[in-house]
């Protein structure tokens, strides 16, 4: 027929594996044998996985303070009320005093939490210039327009550094104080304020501009502070390496947070004595009281805590391991027993066929 | 359609105003007919340019842009694109907007270049020369400015750039030979014939002398049909009117063939031509799958919307101060595939289920019957069953029926013969010492001139108009051919009329047996009808031969008659049907002939796999009842353990239609709950199944409106009898009527999916009609395969294509809508939970790049693969088992449980991915040095865990696994690392945040991240593996109950039970016997 002589070489498509359908293959099948034993592995897998997750939880140290709460011996809850009625609260201090009965195993970390904060805001998050926070000198004096409102001053001065996020630094500080023995006199731990953000982001991500004349300040010259900040940027701090845009502080404050609930690394305890841990006694934690959190409802606290390989203390992820290890092991008894008994079902009905 | 349907509406509508509409009149030449002629008003015709490109260069992109936004999902993302364009929205414009030019880009490109090669065609195709006649001078000209009324000149093998009214060819018979390949497929040489009037004029200045104008009716994409009338105007005498018809008119797109040269005038040109006409889109054919997906989507879309109305709302109640509203942000990509599960198959029986390969088994001569293939070298040898020969019954008058016999076969018929000096194929007459070949429309028509030539009686050729004969003693008798009274399937019956070289005039008439035996008044009729019945009943084509002896008078007569219904303008068709009706009667009946045409190989594998798979098969034919039930029983359609329920015209003439389908469906009803409840063996032998036969007469009657308004009550009546029937057999059917069954089943209330397979024109409205199209390219031309949707060379094909390919398309095509939607759910809810944590302010869970390439790069091509390679069993399963089909029927997959099945996992392991990471985060820190991450490592560790999930989900479903399988599906989880890898390693400095950072490198530094993401992904994909490993053990479909024999190493199913029985040696007997007792 003339169809299957002209068509043949025209339409017809290339005689390979690819095009016929019929590339050897692997085929696998999920079936109960399969899954039975694979259930029971996973199942005391996850279980040891999850008891020694949780062991290791169990095993760091908390301590936490809120000293936006209620009154206590340190006079927090007098900043926290001054915090309430004015929007710039009054400079204000307080201590938080606690006692180790012992050891408090290191490296112990100093936190610093806020509650009720929506950093992760996405007005609020995208306001930033990641430009000139790496330090070029044009965007120092051109923020992006993504900081409006904070983008200029009044008089017309660029903010440095620009927007929300910036402007919103938490401020206030924290120094921690040992008294040896009882009545004895208070002697203050030395807190690392360093290392305390990613070594990319204060390496290479942020940045100061190029110091004119050696001069950061005159870097920063013809640009004004957020308006909330009682001093320019490059006095946050009296180390050279850790002022300006690379201040760790500000680094770590400018790494917004994923929920409203978050902390935030303020020092490392690891220095002289207390590198094995804070031993035990007396402690004080004196707290500038700066940063206003009642206008929004939101509460400070203090954390001290260790840590371990697995980070801090998070009990959820070795009892969800559990959970499910064991729930593993309880469907694969279920499976078990429907496969033995539909088993000998389905070959009595292959037997009947 | 829509467009045809108003302009149908416009001319009819024009019509009642003023009749001139509906024809058009043209100058032969553009020569104004004499003063005194009818005056006609002149109407304005395009030029002969012939446009198939959509597009010109200007207005390429507003049409092109145009053409794409028109669909849902592309308007969709312009919309979102739009909107992000004007307000300050959480993810950038680039987003959404970059998929959604790629993909209008890349069409418009592919538009474009289409076009442009369709331009390049055109131009081609108007610019080519065009002879014409100028002044009595031949002037070359280009294609696209011939007018209508232009006469011009083809020459051999060259294309008719128009539509032609044929005037002269270089012949002296005024024929031309013509192939329409390029039109309707068919290869073989028609003849066309010039006006009487003109065909002398065969120089280019006899044909400028020529005045003459020509009506006839406005364009119409029929190519078959035309009629018009021309009047030539000789010496101022009245003008001689002829009738024009479809064989004076030369077709745009036909060659020229064997004719040295033509003239022609112009009558339709440029995008009037039929062949222009005939390439208007047809209506879109929607699938199943796509209609599930719509409403998937409009779901969705519902979701969406109410999701955004709730964050909106959630917002403004969180937060007092006013902000600008802002549209929630969602990507979806929506994919469209044409894949169908049919569940009816309607079938043609000639061509398709048999091979249509015609063979002359025997003819029957007044009682007496002749066997050719008992004959040889001209002697005739007695059969084997003892049946009358020619010897047996030498009397004088039946010998010269008998000769008469032969004579009107050899006559009757419009076959050509191909001579074949040049070909050196297989010589066909070797008794005849030359070579030819017979070319007939009708293969039953070739089967019975080869068969005569068997038993003596060659037909040599048609020349001059006379048909020469060679007949037993090798002596030529030459008949002048007056009439011929074409075949068309309404009559069933065609006409020849011949004049001897005695001068005696007969008419010889040759059809259906039904359309023959009501014209006869004289001869054996009951004993050829018992032949004929007999050899119905064995499957054999039937068809009666009777004449008549015409004196001249009555022969006037005729003429007068077909002249006069020949040159009517209006109605001619059924002028002319009138005539022939009046002209076909008192015939005298001389025998009949049987032909047999074999079934297609593998026909009734193929029919009863596809019973097995739960299709519902009917066969539609035009042929009579017994036949086409013998041919039913070959096939294995019906069993000898069907009951067969007749619903034809004689039982309702014995009972009211009424009572009969009450009865019919009283009788079908009663096992209806056996019927339903059926096991996967399909058609078990200890069931009832039924077998309905209705024809053409009886079908009609239920398809009729009744006057008491009751008309859908039949309609119901009928399509619950036939719902419970296993195998429908339609014989006796009109073209139209066939189509109007595949609607009946296609607009019931279930609407099942059609598949309609047929080879011939008569099948074209089926094929139009059903939702699947399918032509077999056979014997009757291409018409049918032309306008299928899928075609075949076999109807065997139909088996592998349903059972193997249908199966795995709708497998691929369901998991492809299924998982898009699914990893789409997983993608987006995460992103609406985290509104609850973030003071509803639009944030994004992740980064941009994240969002723009989730549905790009990172989980596209496994299902991509998927939905190429998939094969859940082998392809020999599927073949070996059709009952696999069954579970995939009515859409099985794409079911609303099926769908809530995916949505909710999707919600679940969005669930999962979200408060995991929630947990994980709160509160807390991760890393061993103390350091703290922020959102973006949040957003990471959901996205991680979801690429990975959802790629595994799909490697879970994956069956088949093939190298490129693994390549894509691990390649895309490296990908998807690298990428990270990457994007977090490098400062970018062409982007104006730098907030992915070292994030995904930080994030892979942590323990606790690495171990949730493991324990995130098992908790993912549990409660799927648990749902697959269950419902395998506990509810097995037919397909996992395959798999698992599969893997269990036994494979070798037992070979189809039914196929190894031996086949009953004559079931239609017992299913006479049957109908007897009734």
């Amino acid at each position: 027929m003339t169809w299957s002589a002209a068509a043949r070489g025209a339409h017809q498509p290339d005689n390979t594996a690819f095009t016929q359908q019929r590339l050897p293959a692997w085929q696998p099948l999920l079936s109960a044998s399969i899954a039975l034993p694979l259930f029971f592995c996973a199942g005391l897998a996850f279980i040891g996985l999850g008891l020694g997750l949780f062991y290791s939880s169990n095993g760091i140290k908390e301590l936490e303070y809120d000293y936006t709460g209620t009154a206590g011996p340190g006079g927090c809850s007098a900043c926290a009320l001054a915090d309430r009625g004015r929007a710039p609260p009054p400079p204000c201090s307080c201590a938080w005093h606690f006692s180790l009965p012992e050891l408090f195993p290191g490296p112990v970390y100093l936190y610093y939490e806020l509650t009720n904060f929506y950093q992760n805001n996405r007005r609020y998050s995208v306001s930033r210039d990641d430009a000139q926070l790496s330090g070029l000198p044009s965007a120092l004096r051109h923020p992006a327009n993504e900081c409006a409102p904070y983008q200029r001053r009044a008089s017309g001065l660029p903010i440095a550094p620009c927007g929300a996020i910036a402007n919103s630094l938490f401020n206030d500080s924290f120094s921690l104080w040992h008294q040896r023995r009882a009545g004895g006199p208070y002697v203050e731990v030395p807190l690392d304020r360093t290392g305390i953000a990613w070594w990319t982001d204060c390496h290479v991500k942020f940045r100061n501009p190029p110091p004119v004349n050696g001069s950061l300040a005159l870097a920063f010259h013809g640009t004004a502070p957020p308006p909330n900040w009682p001093r320019p940027v490059y006095a946050l701090s009296p180390d050279p390496n850790n002022t300006g845009f690379v201040n760790q502080d500000f680094v770590v404050w400018m790494r917004t947070a994923a929920l409203p609930t978050f902390r935030k690394l303020y020092a490392r305890i690891r220095q002289g004595n207390y590198s094995a841990g804070l031993p035990r006694g007396s402690y004080a934690v004196n707290i500038a009281y700066n940063y206003p959190v009642r206008a929004f409802g939101g509460r400070k606290l203090v954390v001290l805590s260790n840590i371990s390989w697995m980070g801090g203390k998070n009990p959820f992820l070795g009892i969800a391991y559990l959970a499910v290890g064991s729930l593993c092991i309880l469907v694969g008894f279920v499976m078990l027993v429907v496969y033995i008994r539909y088993q000998d079902q389905n070959d009595e009905d292959e037997d009947e066929e | 359609m829509d467009c045809s349907l108003a302009r149908t509406l416009v001319r009819r509508y024009c019509a009642g105003e003023e009749n001139w509409v509906d024809s058009r009149t043209i100058y032969v030449g553009h020569k104004e007919p004499p003063p005194g002629a009818e005056a006609y008003i002149l109407q304005r015709h395009p030029d002969n340019r012939i446009v198939s490109s959509k597009y010109t260069f200007w207005n390429f992109i507003p049409k092109n842009l145009f053409e794409q936004f028109r669909r849902i999902a592309n308007f969709y993302f312009l919309i979102i694109f739009l909107v992000q364009l004007i307000i300050d929205t959480p993810t950038s414009p680039v987003t959404s907007g970059l998929p959604l030019f790629f993909v209008i880009t890349v069409t418009a490109i592919k538009q474009g270049y289409e076009d442009w090669l369709r331009h390049k065609a055109d131009n081609a195709m108007n610019q080519c020369p065009v002879h014409f006649i100028q002044h009595g001078k031949l002037v070359r000209k280009q294609s696209r400015k011939l007018r209508v009324g232009d006469i011009v000149m083809v020459k051999e093998d060259e294309t008719f750039p128009c539509d032609l009214i044929f005037l002269s060819s270089s012949r002296g018979d005024g024929t031309c030979h013509v192939t329409t390949a390029s039109l309707d497929g068919e290869s073989s040489h028609k003849t066309h014939y010039a006006v009487q009037d003109t065909k002398g004029f065969h120089t280019e200045e006899d044909i400028d002398g020529l005045h003459a104008t020509i009506e006839c009716e406005q364009p119409q994409p029929d190519l078959y049909k035309f009629v018009g009338r021309i009047n030539v105007y000789n010496d101022r005498n009245d003008p001689v009117v002829r009738p024009l018809g479809s064989e004076n008119l030369l077709l745009r797109g036909a060659t020229l063939k064997n004719t040295e040269k033509i003239f022609g005038v112009a009558i339709y040109t440029g995008m009037e031509t039929k062949m222009a006409l005939n390439y208007q889109s047809k209506s879109q054919k929607r699938s199943a799958v796509e209609k599930s997906m719509n409403v998937f989507l409009i779901v969705y879309l519902c979701i969406l919307i109410s999701k955004a109305l709730i964050n909106t709302v959630l917002k403004y109640v969180w937060q007092s101060e006013p902000f600008r509203d802002e549209p929630w942000y969602n990507q979806k990509t929506e994919s469209e595939r044409q894949r169908n599960l049919v569940e009816y198959i309607f079938t043609d029986k000639t061509g398709t289920l048999t091979e249509n390969n015609m063979e002359f088994k025997e003819c029957c001569i007044e009682g007496h019957v002749y066997v050719p293939h008992a004959i040889c070298n001209g002697q005739v040898l007695p059969g084997a069953s003892g049946i009358d020969m020619i010897d047996s019954s030498p009397g004088t008058s039946a010998r010269e029926r008998e000769e008469l016999f032969f004579r009107a076969l050899c006559l009757c018929h419009t076959i050509q013969v191909k001579d074949d000096d040049d070909v050196d194929g297989p010589r066909k007459s070797p008794d005849s010492g030359k070579s030819c070949t017979y070319i007939s429309s009708s293969p039953d028509e070739v089967a019975l001139v080869e068969g005569i030539q068997r038993l003596g009686f060659t037909y040599l050729r048609l020349k001059d108009n006379y048909m020469e004969i060679l007949n037993r003693e090798n002596d030529m008798e030459r008949f002048e051919l007056l009439e011929i009274l074409s075949f068309d399937s309404v009559r069933r019956r065609m006409s020849v009329i011949v004049k001897s070289a005695t001068g005696e005039i007969y008419l010889f008439c040759k059809g259906a047996d039904s359309s023959i035996f009501p014209r006869v008044i004289e001869g054996k009729v009951d004993q050829i009808r018992a032949r004929v019945e007999r050899n119905a009943v064995e499957g054999l084509r039937t068809l009666c031969v009777a004449y008549k002896r015409l004196n001249p008078e009555e022969y006037e007569g005729i003429c007068m008659l077909l002249q006069a219904a020949k040159v009517a303008l209006q109605d001619r068709e059924k002028k002319l049907a009138e005539a022939y009706e009046q002209i076909e009667k008192d015939l005298v009946l001389l025998g009949a002939t049987a032909v047999e045409d074999r079934l297609q190989e593998k026909a009734a594998d193929t029919i009863e796999a596809l019973q097995k798979a739960g299709i519902k098969v009917w066969v539609l034919t035009g042929d009579k009842m017994e036949t086409a039930a013998a041919t039913c029983y070959a096939c294995k359609l019906f069993r000898r353990n069907t009951q067969l329920l007749e619903l034809t015209t004689k039982k309702i003439e014995e009972q009211s239609l009424h009572d009969v389908l009450f009865e019919l469906s009283k009788t079908v009803l009663r096992h209806s709950g056996s019927l339903t409840r059926d096991n996967f063996s399909g058609l078990s032998a200890d069931m009832q199944d039924y077998g309905l036969i209705i024809d053409g007469a009886a079908l009609s009657l239920i398809m009729k409106p009744r006057e008491d308004g009751s008309c859908g009550n039949y309609r119901e009546l009928f399509l619950e009898i036939c719902r419970n029937c296993s195998a429908v057999l339609c014989c006796r059917m009109a073209p139209l009527q066939k189509a109007q069954i595949v609607k009946l089943i296609k607009l019931s209330k279930e609407h099942p999916i059609t598949l309609a397979i047929g080879d011939g024109a008569n099948d074209v409205s089926m094929i139009l009609e059903a939702h699947v199209g399918i032509g077999v390219i056979g014997k009757e031309g291409r018409q049918a395969a032309r306008n299928s949707d899928y075609a075949v060379p076999k109807f065997k094909h139909l088996k592998k294509m349903l059972l193997v390919h249908g199966h795995f398309y709708y497998i691929r095509i369901s998991e492809l809508v299924q998982y898009f939607f699914y990893k789409n759910v997983c993608f987006i809810f995460p992103q609406f939970l985290y509104q609850f944590f973030c003071g509803f302010s639009q944030q994004t869970l992740y980064d941009t790049a994240y969002l723009t390439l989730y549905n790009i790069s990172f989980t596209s091509l496994p299902i991509l693969l998927y939905s190429l390679m998939e094969q859940h069993v082998s392809i020999d399963t599927l073949r070996r088992d059709p009952s696999l089909y069954r579970d995939i029927a009515k859409n099985a997959l794409l079911r609303w449980r099926v769908f809530i099945y995916w949505t909710f996992l999707g919600v679940f392991d969005a669930l999962v991915f979200f408060f995991g990471a929630y947990f994980m985060f709160e509160n807390t820190t991760v890393t061993s040095n103390g350091q703290i991450f922020g959102n973006w490592t949040f957003g990471t560790l959901v996205f991680t865990v979801m690429v990975f999930t959802v790629t595994l989900k799909l490697a879970l479903d994956t069956h088949y696994w093939t190298w490129i399988n693994h390549f894509v599906i691990w390649g895309s989880l490296l990908f998807y690392i690298v990428f990270s890898l990457l994007w977090g390693g490098i400062i970018w400095p062409f982007l104006n945040y730098q907030r992915m950072y070292y994030v995904f490198i930080q994030m892979l530094s942590s323990g606790p991240a690495w171990l949730v993401i493991i324990l995130l992904i098992t908790v993912s994909l549990l409660p799927d593996v648990l749902k697959k490993v269950l419902c395998r053990q506990l509810w097995p479909s037919a397909t996992e109950r395959v798999q698992s024999t599969c893997m269990c190493g036994h494979d070798h199913l037992p070979e189809l039970t039914l196929l190894a029985c031996p086949q009953s040696p004559s079931p239609w007997a017992m299913f006479q016997a049957r109908t007897q007792n009734r």
